[in-house]
């Protein structure tokens, strides 16, 4: 089983994460929402999976580029 | 009366030329033949093909004519031919789309494609191949693999040769004439790799092809650096990161493909107008879904692709650079049938803020779109300039002044429809000042110099701060300011030339766009160059 890593498009801030460890995410769903210049961004889970591992908290800062979580596909 | 004399007995020579001929022939057999079975063999297990497979699969089945077939340099004894060895780049004119093109690239197979000169160049730099793209005004494409000149060319001299001495002069040229296609197919470095980016648009091959100024070698031995020539040079750091190159191609035939739909998009030169394309779909079109696509919540960002793709003819889209400056899009498509260039604000990626990158990709896509008598359309959910320090330390402000000072000088038509936030200098850029300043906004519209949240802090700091409630007051301020943000007052005023319901949108634009015809074919030929770029 293959492990996608999803990473944060923007830098910004972890404002909510809406899925939880365990959870078969559908395809174009999101796991977190990432607050960047004033806006809400999903993080999407383009082909879906389950999620494995969140990397991040609520109120974490991250960076571009930064794993978030992982997803097993 | 004299009889008539018989004409003289003369012997009537064999006009036998059959030796010559298969001389020719094997000639031509060598060259097909590259660098020999051993080679081709090791280029194919690298994952690369030949030149000669390239060029096939590029261009037009069987519409190849060769220019240069027999250079290279041949081992003779008493006048007879007995090797030859082909010069290692192979050039000609060929047919993309049932248009002519003039095509090269290196042979990697001979002595790794390294830069060759006889009598003439063939290309690479200069050369035969750039010359016909300049005579006969036709695209030029250059399939790049090789690392350029070697340190043994100075002992074969006998002298150092001066920089400069195979220019870029005619390349340089080229990029206000013709287009110019460069795709980087195997590792490129030094002169080669600075030739693809003297390109309107270039490519290179995941895994398969690196780009850079010079290899791991010369790294490590300047720098002490250790690195592979694909953490170095791949389409990771050349195309994501740098955007040194356009776009990234998963294997050799989706290049090709690539290659072949990016001049669908051009014309053959700036003397013409593009293509029109297929019309089947109806200008028309009204997509329900456009009318609830842009939510209601200022916050949340949505597809910005889908809103393009529900616009333009279906299917039409060629996106420029999408992994590169990714706060922009840049695409090129058709509307009816006639070519456009899209330039549309992501709001997945900050906002659609304009960072440094953004604005590089967005003024070289202005800039190829001018050229080329391409209108644009600007899809606007722009909040600004990129901020933070970050963005600063990025040059944000000067690469964002670029874009605008570009947006300033061309000349084609420009179409600005504002679908959500157009604000400060980066709104400025949308639009087209030195034309019919045609601005066209969405119900959803706003804009202003500076988005309202940020603007009543600044203004009203000491208002806010002496309020019993400083947040309340900070609201109630807000609101009073949305209230004449509508874009509605200023339609009144005719600051917007229209307010239009989005599922018209392409019906509305497609008519503006073909009426623009007579203003586009009666300003054709090479634009003009001006001052300096800040």
């Amino acid at each position: 089983m293959a492990v996608e890593q999803l990473k944060s498009e923007v830098t910004g801030s972890v404002w909510k994460i809406v899925a939880n460890i365990g959870d078969n995410i559908a395809p174009g769903d999101s796991i977190m929402i990432i607050e960047s210049m004033k806006m809400e961004i999903p993080v999407i889970c383009e082909d879906g999976g389950k999620l494995s591992a969140l990397l991040v908290k609520e109120g974490d800062s991250v960076a571009e580029g930064q794993n978030l979580a992982e997803i097993e596909i | 009366m004299n009889q008539p004399t018989s004409p003289p007995n003369v012997t009537i020579e064999s006009e036998d030329w059959s030796a010559e001929l298969q001389e020719l022939e094997q000639r031509r057999q060598w060259s097909k033949g590259l660098g020999g079975q051993e080679a081709i063999a090791r280029h194919h297990a690298n994952k690369r093909m030949t030149i000669r497979e390239r060029l096939e699969g590029v261009l037009d089945t069987g519409s190849f004519s060769e220019v240069g077939s027999l250079t290279g340099k041949s081992d003779r004894t008493d006048g007879r031919v007995n090797q030859f060895s082909p010069a290692p780049y192979v050039c000609g004119l060929g047919d993309v789309r049932g248009r002519p093109v003039a095509i090269g690239g290196e042979d990697f197979t001979v002595k790794g494609g390294i830069s060759w000169s006889g009598d003439r160049k063939k290309g690479g730099q200069g050369g035969f191949v750039e010359d016909l793209a300049h005579d006969y005004r036709i695209p030029l494409i250059n399939l790049i693999d090789g690392a350029g000149g070697s340190v043994t060319s100075m002992l074969r001299r006998g002298y150092s040769v001066f920089p400069g001495v195979h220019g870029f002069e005619q390349s340089v040229r080229l990029l206000g004439e013709v287009p110019v296609v460069c795709a980087v197919m195997g590792t490129a470095a030094g002169g080669p790799a600075g030739r693809a980016i003297l390109s309107h648009w270039s490519v290179m091959i995941k895994d398969t092809s690196q780009v850079f100024a010079a290899g791991p070698p010369v790294v490590a031995r300047s720098l002490g650096q250790i690195i592979t020539k694909e953490d170095l040079g791949g389409s990771d750091v050349a195309v994501d990161l740098a955007g040194t190159i356009d776009n990234v191609a998963e294997n050799e035939q989706e290049c090709w493909e690539m290659i072949r739909r990016f001049l669908s998009y051009m014309p053959q030169n700036v003397w013409e107008l593009p293509p029109v394309g297929d019309q089947s779909d109806p200008p028309n079109r009204r997509e329900e879904a456009l009318a609830t696509i842009i939510p209601k919540n200022r916050r949340r960002p949505y597809k910005m692709q889908k809103l393009i793709s529900m616009i333009v003819d279906k299917e039409s889209t060629f996106e420029i650079a999408p992994r590169f400056g990714r706060s922009v899009i840049t695409t090129l498509a058709r509307m009816h049938g006639h070519v456009v260039g899209i330039i549309a604000n992501n709001p997945m990626v900050y906002g659609g803020a304009m960072d440094a990158k953004s604005a590089r990709k967005q003024t070289h896509f202005v800039e190829l779109c001018d050229t080329f008598h391409i209108p644009l359309i600007f899809f606007v959910d722009v909040p600004g300039f990129m901020i933070g320090k970050e963005a600063e330390a990025a040059a944000t402000l000067r690469e964002g002044m670029k874009s605008v000072y570009v947006g300033l000088q061309i000349s084609v038509p420009i179409y600005t429809v504002v679908v959500r936030k157009c604000y400060g200098m980066a709104g400025m850029g949308a639009t087209d000042k030195n034309g019919l300043d045609f601005k066209i906004a969405w119900p959803s519209a706003e804009w202003g110099s500076l988005p309202v949240e940020g603007g009543v802090s600044a203004a009203f700091k000491r208002e806010i701060a002496a309020a019993p409630d400083p947040k309340k007051r900070e609201q109630e301020i807000e609101k009073q300011f949305r209230e004449s943000a509508s874009p509605f007052l200023t339609a009144e005023a005719f600051g917007v030339e229209e307010i239009i319901d989005p599922r018209e949108t392409r019906a509305y634009l497609c008519r503006f766009i073909e009426a623009s015809i007579y203003k586009r074919k009666t300003a054709l030929g090479p634009k003009p160059k001006y001052g300096v770029r800040p």
